[in-house]
């Protein structure tokens, strides 16, 4: 049986968490029952010694092969000997590591990872409520010392736990609201444990990541040229307070954009500088996520061009490091999923405000799947807005219980995709008659305003214009740090103004590109003759 | 003014970190919300956090400062702070009888219907009760949308957009502008060629693109 320690009827009680020290959830089970245990499990030993390994690996600290293991040891073993079942329990695994309480942390993270990834049935409720101890066991050992731990992880395990961390929360949202399916136990558990992953504690945990490791005075001094560990404090200066402070940044621009919180989303990373390579931006799958979230965002805040800009950069990256990636299996499908994402956004977005963006990534929206929508769109398809956008959203969350007392059989986790998706169409209704107005338009250098409204068969047509005028009057991220600020802007393919009753037109010319082809060529040959220096001569 | 500007920082103060999801800060952040409604000043990121703290907390819920916070946020026009709120207020609330008036003047200030809203206003001159200098915010705003869309507007037009304004009103808007009215009963507003004109993007390639060769060179 699950008991809270608390008593439940003190209301105020949820709002412990606040306050700037840290004071995580407490793991209060008391009587835990172990049923779904499988005790009987012998452990192959091709398991057994590179549990063995890894551990040691992990307690001599030498984070190359951590990277090893975690990357290569652990998903190939999956592959052979896990793929739609859970590995070995933490009980079973702890006589093997020497009952290391800080390995078995760790590898729980792997485990319940891989339940919800791998497993067909999906986590059960049980195991939700494991994990989510597991990660407070973590969070706790990394932030409640008096002084830092000495414990280093390679960036892509740090990466992941921050991510799999808020997926989680996600994932455990949408299952809360899905009563239909529910048992009354189920329904009696969840609302008895309201603390487990409540969204206060989430947050709570980033915002102390981000605290703990002063990530934010670290950017600050960064981006004017210092050096970060001059403000980094004892915590800050390791690798891994400052790495998951990073990374505890993006968990929180995720997360705020799953609320609908579009604001809140970019000003978390008022001090990164995403438009600039660097040491922060070395895991692939940080850099995809922080992108498509920011270009999301900038999407449903009517900011377009920063949207395309967003977009177009990292699915240029993507293009460009298809390799490295294609190499790494269990980080390809994710990629290409939101990959796929993200050129649907793009077209949205290029529909709403068309422009020109790199050709590579224009040939991909010219393929038949996504013209044909932009074709649909550009006549204002209501149905096909909504399906590129449900295709291309993430998935939206509602912070709170659902009622419980509802009728059975009832659902709440569309309620939160829906009212965004409401947001999203309101925008884009306001819009309908722009599309038609520029396609007049580009025919044009001149046209009377009665001219047009009869091409239209519309009176009033100053309204309509003087709305194309406005909504493609975007703000405009023009430098710095932090994606927020920006300045007023159209750079639409055809602008116009009014002269009386004279709408005088301009258009876009674009000159060929020579530069980007011949540096990336330049790149190349450079590679291609250090790689031909390593070959060693015959003589 | 001084009293105004102390009071953002108090509550800044109150918003820093994990503090702005602390429901005790509602009464606080409320009241400033009032604030600036007789005040006409503006914080959208105050605003946005009593937004952030129904959601989190539906039963402390409250219609009228709703609906403060999306008039406030009508008034920064061209900004689009009504998106940004509205994403954060639950469905149903939005269809309530006193928020869906808000949004129908919303949906009618972004597709530029300003006849139709002054009208619309006209009859129903309580939606905006308590909301200084609403009225005046909004015209700024029509007159950034005439800015950007004419070089020469007929003063009909411009005194219909601006709901039927006195020409006293006109003057005065033409003076802060710099508008000029031309005979035939036609008003100057700027020289559009300057900044819609047929575009010829070039290739511009910056430092930090070529940096990486020449060093390596």
């Amino acid at each position: 049986m699950w008991r809270e320690s608390d008593d439940y009827g003190d209301q105020y009680d949820v709002y412990r968490y606040y306050g700037n020290t840290y004071d995580a959830p407490v793991d209060s089970r008391q009587d835990f029952d172990q049923q779904y245990q499988n005790k009987t499990f012998i452990m192959p030993d091709v398991i057994k010694n590179f549990l063995i390994y890894f551990h040691k690996c992990i307690t001599e600290q030498n984070v190359y092969e951590i990277q090893n293991a975690y990357e290569n040891g652990f998903n190939n073993l999956t592959e052979r000997f896990f793929k739609n079942s859970p590995w070995p329990e933490a009980e079973i695994v702890a006589p093997v590591v020497q009952n290391d309480t800080l390995f078995l942390i760790l590898y729980k993270e792997l485990y319940y990872r891989h339940v919800y990834a791998r497993v067909q049935t999906g986590p059960t409720i049980e195991q939700r409520f494991e994990s989510y101890y597991n990660y407070c066991s973590l969070f706790n050992y990394i932030l409640y010392p008096e002084g830092p731990v000495t414990l280093e992880l390679p960036n892509q395990w740090m990466w992941d736990i921050i991510d799999e961390f808020v997926y989680q929360f996600q994932s455990f949202v949408q299952y809360r609201c899905k009563l239909g399916k529910k048992t009354v136990e189920e329904i009696d558990t969840l609302r008895s444990n309201s603390k487990v992953w409540n969204v206060h504690s989430v947050l709570n945990v980033l915002h102390s990541l981000v605290d703990k490791s002063r990530i934010n005075e670290q950017l600050k001094v960064y981006s004017k040229g210092g050096d970060p560990d001059s403000v980094a404090g004892e915590f800050g200066r390791l690798s891994l307070y400052k790495m998951l402070g990073y990374f505890s940044l993006v968990g929180l621009l995720r997360l705020h954009s799953l609320l609908g919180d579009y604001y809140q989303a970019l000003k978390v990373l008022e001090n990164v500088n995403f438009n600039k390579k660097d040491m922060y931006s070395r895991v692939p799958a940080c850099q995809v996520t922080t992108y498509y979230y920011v270009g999301f965002v900038y999407m449903m805040m009517r900011r377009y061009q920063d949207a395309i800009r967003t977009f177009s950069t990292i699915l240029l990256y993507n293009q460009r490091t298809k390799h490295i990636i294609q190499s790494r299996t269990y980080l390809y499908d994710q990629i290409k999923k939101q990959n796929d994402q993200m050129y649907t956004l793009l077209a949205i977005c290029l529909t709403l405000h068309p422009m020109r963006i790199d050709e590579s990534v224009a040939s991909v929206l010219r393929e038949k799947s996504y013209s044909e929508k932009m074709i649909k769109m550009q006549k204002c398809d209501r149905s096909e807005f909504e399906t590129s956008f449900a295709f291309g959203c993430p998935k939206f969350l509602s912070p709170v219980p659902p009622n419980y007392e509802a009728p059975p059989g009832s659902n709440f986790h569309k309620e939160a995709y829906l009212q965004q998706l409401n947001v999203f169409l309101d925008e884009v209704m306001q819009q309908q008659s722009l599309p038609v107005i520029r396609s007049y338009l580009k025919l044009y250098t001149t046209l009377p305003v009665s001219k047009l409204a009869a091409f239209m068969q519309e009176d009033g047509l100053h309204t309509q214009l003087m709305c194309f005028k406005h909504k493609m009057k975007n703000m405009v991220w023009t430098e710095g740090a932090g994606g927020l600020d920006g300045q007023f802007l159209s750079s639409s393919e055809v602008d116009f103004y009014v002269d009386k009753d004279m709408i005088h037109i301009a258009d876009t010319k674009v000159a060929r590109r020579y530069g980007d082809f011949f540096i990336r060529q330049i790149h190349k040959f450079e590679e291609l003759s250090r790689t031909l220096k390593l070959i060693p001569s015959k003589k | 003014m001084g009293e105004s500007a102390e009071m953002k920082e108090q509550i800044a103060e109150l918003l820093k970190g994990i503090d702005r999801y602390n429901p005790e800060n509602l009464p606080a952040l409320e009241s400033y919300v009032e604030t600036q409604a007789i005040e006409n000043t503006y914080d959208l990121e105050a605003n946005l956090a009593v937004l952030k703290l129904y959601q989190f907390n539906p039963t402390f819920f409250q219609t009228s400062v709703t609906g403060q916070i999306l008039l406030k946020a009508l008034m920064n026009m061209p900004h689009t702070d009504f998106v940004l709120c509205k994403a954060l207020i639950d469905t149903v609330r939005l269809e309530e009888e006193t928020l869906y008036p808000i949004l129908y003047i919303a949906n009618q200030l972004e597709t530029c219907q300003f006849r139709e809203f002054w009208t619309f206003l006209e009859q129903n001159p309580g939606i905006i009760i308590g909301i200084s200098g609403f009225v005046e915010a909004i015209k700024k705003f029509v007159c950034h949308v005439i800015n950007i869309t004419y070089q020469t507007i007929h003063i009909d037009l411009l005194t219909s957009l601006l709901g039927n304004i006195s020409d006293e009103e006109v003057k005065e808007f033409m003076r802060r502008h710099g508008w000029k009215r031309f005979a035939g009963g036609e008003i100057f507003i700027a020289n559009q060629e300057e900044n819609v004109k047929t575009k010829n993007i070039k290739e511009n390639i910056n430092f930090d693109s070529v940096a990486g060769i020449m060093a390596s060179s």
